[in-house]
């Protein structure tokens, strides 16, 4: 039995050091690496608990193995022998429980602090959208931090600007170095939402509203992921944060305030249906009016909305800037030339772009099972696998000059 | 009745039917009321289900070896993480649990059974029947796949909404009939567990041995009471919700259903008001196990015994009081939050004070390596890591990182695997003796614990790490661009490690049951009544009612003074046993029928709501003909040759 021991014990060193080096790496999503003020204070009082175990473990666990190695029972010993029968000592029992008061004193101190910190959102004049934005708000948002109000939704994100008077999905935008208000909801299912490097989750439930706090230290590119079982594609449901500067951040509003263009380079979307009511071959021989024409005729219309479109479609994500975002497929899909870029640099790639929209429309229930683009929405409408084996089907063509459209939006 | 010539013939009961007593076979095993056999059937039955959810989960585990993969469907990984979960705590450790209750509780209070034999009977198998109406799901998931069965709700038949099923996912808008075949299962499983725990409480309070004070109880049997009465606090809050869950499903009731007004967030409070106390149902009596094993192979009482069981009742009441831990990232608010986080750093000391007390026990011993006692040592240290995980999930803030994600497994794996699963199999090393009457032998069962302590470490350690670098639990798979794909390799290959050292385990006890040697009736030199009886011991137990003078009362019978020595009453005398009975096998086939028809009935079966009706008139007429079947019973005269020891 001891070359038994002896082998495990060798066993066990040897992977002590592998998992050494594997705390060597990060990860886009790593906790150990925060970069807003929650996330740090949320580490500080993890590493103090951390601290607090270790000093018990050495503790417990070396009286536990000097015992168990200064009792043992040796081959010479006589396997008869009785030790002393005794039964505990009551002065050695309260001293510990002290202890382990004590030292759950310390982690309970911070605990309670990091609890109010964490949650209220600051008071920082600051982060007031008086004192550093310049473009048009909604009445009285001048002494309000940035709100951002989050859907989770089965398997996406929407993220509303009320005071702004923008709406996005799957890629949230924020001001460095500014507190931002999240309030955090649902229409469907429980979700949870978690950008690890700049705050620990809050869970999105249907019929209530939650409420968090983020800011983001540095400029860049967050990964992030709902954290709560939501269904079939719980996995697929990731989303992005960037963290712009001041100047970055007012061009994208401003950006995202701007209708996109109508699909024959014009202002009008109301002039250019006119003319294809009047006329539908007129499209006939562009990708960009046929995927426009698609868009309408295959019923995308129906869920997804544009702005300045006149296409109001509800339940799906507003697709009305969808050419400038950096994934698609709530995150699955990236477009970029470089997938794990972390400062945020990385340049669209059309191509890589048109190749995702593509896949996306044509064969979405590949890539996000059970989405509702592909199955439909409970007694609401018909997903795109009830066109299957109609003459409404969507064929890749199809597919593809739909997508050449949306890159059109920009 | 008279102890006289009709001794072993077969009696009618008040309605004219035969009873089923003496029988053999099958039928005696089917009608049987005997705890030591029902504690058997239990722990067949536990281990079987103990194999399904390892099957299970290693089907999980290929799939997460590496980034994404598509080894199994979404839909599929769904399945088999909420089978999984619930498998091996509703149908893997709670039966094994109560396998040790069933064989060892009336043996440690000297009892010649429990003190209702065919209540003990009807919650075999009940449980039986939510153990099929859950996994019947599988069967016609299968005829799904082949196109001969196509319900209302479409391909979600095998449940898919996690162990918890958190509303409203399981309302009929998000999910299929599987969260149908969850409830009725569960609660099939709750009302088989209350009615269990009902009888261990009467039985330990009522039936002890003349002289077994409560504070001389072995404390396995201690933890048995905790346990039973948390089990019937906490189950009722389980089914509450299952009830209002049921009742949204099957008749649009609008108790959590947000378009209606409901409140998914209540069924969380309901859940873990269950929920957390389950935790507790589980360990409390892997410690129990646990703080027999180390006395009996340090050879020395438990350390400081008064204390251990009163932490171990304190366990159980602040179980009550921390279920919002679950729920820190639900919005609590902050006073809820603070509450719930100093309440769950609380519960760490009367935990803490168990482990020292352990290490107290060990202390000054004389410590025989036997493989229970290594699983005990292992417990130990592998709890203590658990506990540790624990105590930094307290952590309210903390925990928002933590909550949902791989760290989690990793905590509670610790706890389940390293804690109640190493307790469970060092119970069996130290308790297969006893119940098979044969005694290991080689040095397979060193092996075999060697390989599930490195595996669960290989497996649950990297956990810890994947969970803080950002893997959300739940998952089906993962970008190759999130770097969790190395750590991910190892946990699986630390998974079939572990996996390997329980199939030995197992191939172990199949050797056991083949082996000649015999265990006599104190293999191991042991402190508690249990080991005074033959092994395995007789239908009646004890051939004359023990008489207890001291904790550890047969320690000190074979090693202490004259006066310590355990005394009989009433040797000689005829033994009254109960009598056999087919109705709680009736009631169990009722209730399967009940919860598989009327889960079809969801998915639009026809015809299926009448059979679901037939059900619960089996229920009934079971009920009623075991009411006026009368008590029955017969006697025996135990042969005086094969009788206790009185050496």
């Amino acid at each position: 039995m001891n070359r038994i021991l002896k082998g495990m014990g060798k066993f066990l060193g040897l992977i002590g050091i592998l998992l050494l080096a594997g705390c060597d790496y990060q990860s886009r999503q790593s906790t150990f690496d925060p970069k807003g003020p929650v996330a740090l204070r949320q580490l500080e009082l993890f590493n103090l608990t951390v601290w607090v175990c270790t000093f018990i473990f050495i503790f417990v666990g070396g009286a536990l193995a000097y015992a168990v190695w200064k009792y043992r029972e040796r081959k010479s010993d006589d396997p008869d022998f009785k030790p002393k029968q005794s039964h505990g000592n009551p002065l050695v029992e309260i001293g510990l429980i002290v202890a382990s008061i004590l030292l759950l004193v310390v982690i309970a101190i911070p605990t309670l602090d990091a609890i109010w910190y964490t949650h209220d959102t600051p008071d920082d004049e600051a982060s007031k959208l008086g004192a550093w934005y310049q473009g048009e708000l909604s009445e009285g948002a001048e002494t309000e931090v940035l709100e951002v109000v989050v859907y989770g939704l089965q398997w996406w994100w929407e993220f509303q600007y009320p005071q702004l008077g923008i709406t996005t999905a799957n890629e949230l935008i924020i001001p460095v170095g500014k507190v931002v208000h999240v309030e955090l909801r649902s229409r469907d299912v429980l979700h949870s939402f978690w950008l690890p490097k700049i705050a620990g989750k809050v869970d999105t439930i249907p019929g209530r509203a939650n409420s968090m706090w983020i800011q983001a230290d540095e400029e860049g590119h967050y990964y992030g992921q709902c954290a709560e079982y939501c269904g079939e594609s719980h996995a697929y449901m990731l989303f992005r944060a960037d963290a712009l500067s001041n100047e970055d951040f007012h061009k994208w509003v401003e950006h995202q305030k701007t209708p996109p263009k109508a699909p024959d380079g014009g202002d009008d979307w109301g002039a250019w249906i006119s003319s294809v009511n009047a006329n539908p071959d007129s499209v006939k021989g562009d990708d960009v009016l046929e995927g426009a024409s698609l868009f309408y005729s295959k019923t995308c219309v129906v869920c997804h909305a544009i702005q300045g479109a006149g296409i109001a479609g509800i339940g799906g994500p507003d697709l009305t800037h969808v050419a400038s975002r950096k994934t698609l497929a709530a995150g699955w899909l990236d477009n970029r030339k470089e997938t794990n870029d972390e400062s945020g640099d990385a340049e669209i790639d059309p191509e890589i772009q048109l190749e995702n929209l593509t896949r996306w429309i044509y064969e979405s229930e590949n890539i996000k099972p059970g989405n509702r683009m592909y199955i439909g929405s409970v007694g609401v409408q018909n997903g795109l696998n009830t066109l299957k084996g109609t003459p409404n089907e969507i064929t890749e063509e199809e597919a593809r000059k739909i997508a050449i459209f949306l890159q059109n939006l920009k | 009745m008279s102890d006289d010539s009709h001794a072993l013939k077969p009696e009618k009961s008040l309605l004219g039917l035969m009873r089923p007593d003496h029988s053999r076979g099958w039928v005696d095993w089917l009608t049987t009321v005997d705890h030591k056999k029902i504690g058997i059937m239990y722990g067949l039955a536990g281990l079987f289900f103990f194999i399904v959810g390892g099957i299970e989960v290693m089907l999980i585990r290929i799939q997460l070896a590496q980034p994404e993969l598509n080894f199994i469907s979404a839909q599929a990984y769904n399945q088999l993480f909420t089978m999984h979960g619930t498998t091996m705590i509703f149908l893997g450790a709670m039966p094994l649990i109560a396998a040790f209750f069933n064989f060892m509780v009336p043996l440690q209070i000297g009892a010649r059974d429990v003190a209702f034999p065919r209540l003990n009977a009807f919650s075999l198998w009940v449980f039986m029947a939510g153990a099929l109406v859950l996994n019947i799901s599988w069967l016609f998931q299968l005829f799904y796949l082949f196109g001969w069965f196509d319900p209302i709700g479409g391909k979600d038949i095998v449940p898919s909404v996690g162990w918890f099923g958190y509303a409203p996912i399981t309302t009929t808008e998000f999910s299929g009939i599987g969260s149908d075949f969850w409830v009725f299962g569960l609660q099939i499983l709750g009302i088989a567990s209350i009615a269990a725990s009902l009888n261990f409480i009467v039985t330990i309070l009522n039936m002890r041995a003349p002289g077994l004070t409560m504070m001389r109880l072995p404390v396995f049997t201690w933890m048995a009471l905790v346990t039973s009465f948390l089990i019937i606090f906490a189950f009722p809050a389980l089914t509450i919700a299952l009830l209002e869950l049921m009742f949204d499903r099957l008749f649009e009731t609008n108790f959590f259903r947000v378009e209606q007004g409901g409140q998914p967030i209540l069924w969380q409070h309901l859940f873990w008001v269950f929920g957390h106390p389950e935790v507790y149902i589980l360990i409390l009596p892997a410690m129990g196990i646990i703080s027999e094993i180390l006395p009996a192979f340090s050879r020395k009482p438990l350390f400081g015994y008064p204390i251990i069981v009163f932490s171990g009742a304190v366990i159980g009441f602040l179980g009550f009081a921390v279920w919002s831990h679950h729920m820190f990232t639900t919005g609590l608010g902050n006073i809820a939050t603070a509450a719930f986080s100093l309440l769950t750093m609380a519960i760490a000391v009367p935990t803490g004070v168990k482990i020292f007390n352990w290490v107290g026990t060990i202390w000054g011993g004389r410590i025989k390596f036997t493989v229970p006692m290594i699983y005990a040592v292992g417990f130990i240290w592998m709890f203590m890591m658990g506990g540790f995980s624990g105590i930094m999930h307290s952590a309210a803030p903390a925990d928002a990182q933590q909550q949902d994600t791989y760290f989690v497994v990793a905590h509670f794996h610790y706890v389940i695997i390293g804690g109640i699963v190493m307790a469970l199999f060092g119970g069996l090393y130290y308790w297969l003796p006893k119940i098979t009457g044969k005694m290991w032998e080689g040095k397979l069962g060193y092996w075999a614990v060697g390989f599930v302590v490195v595996g669960l470490n290989l497996t649950f350690g990297p956990m810890h790490w994947l969970g803080l670098l950002g893997m959300p639990r739940r998952t089906h798979t993962y970008l190759e661009e999130t770097g969790f794909g190395t750590l991910n390799l190892w946990v699986t290959i630390g998974a079939f490690i572990l996996a390997f050292g329980l199939l030995m385990v197992f191939i172990d006890m199949i050797i056991l049951l083949r082996k000649k040697k015999t265990a006599g009736k104190d293999p191991w030199d042991a402190r508690t009544l249990e080991w005074t009886t033959d092994s395995p011991p007789k239908v009646y137990n004890f051939h004359a009612t023990p008489v207890i003078r001291s904790r550890d009362a047969y320690w000190y019978h074979k090693h202490g003074t004259p006066e310590q020595k355990m005394g009989w009453e009433d040797e000689g005398k005829g033994i009254h046993m109960p009598s056999q009975s087919w109705f709680p096998l009736l009631i169990g086939i009722g209730m399967a029928v009940m919860g598989t028809a009327l889960s079809l009935h969801s998915g639009g079966v026809p015809f299926m709501g009448y059979i679901g009706i037939a059900g619960i008139v089996i229920v009934a007429l079971g009920s009623y003909l075991w009411v006026f079947e009368g008590p029955g019973g017969y006697h025996i005269h135990p042969d005086e040759e094969t009788s206790d020891d009185n050496s």
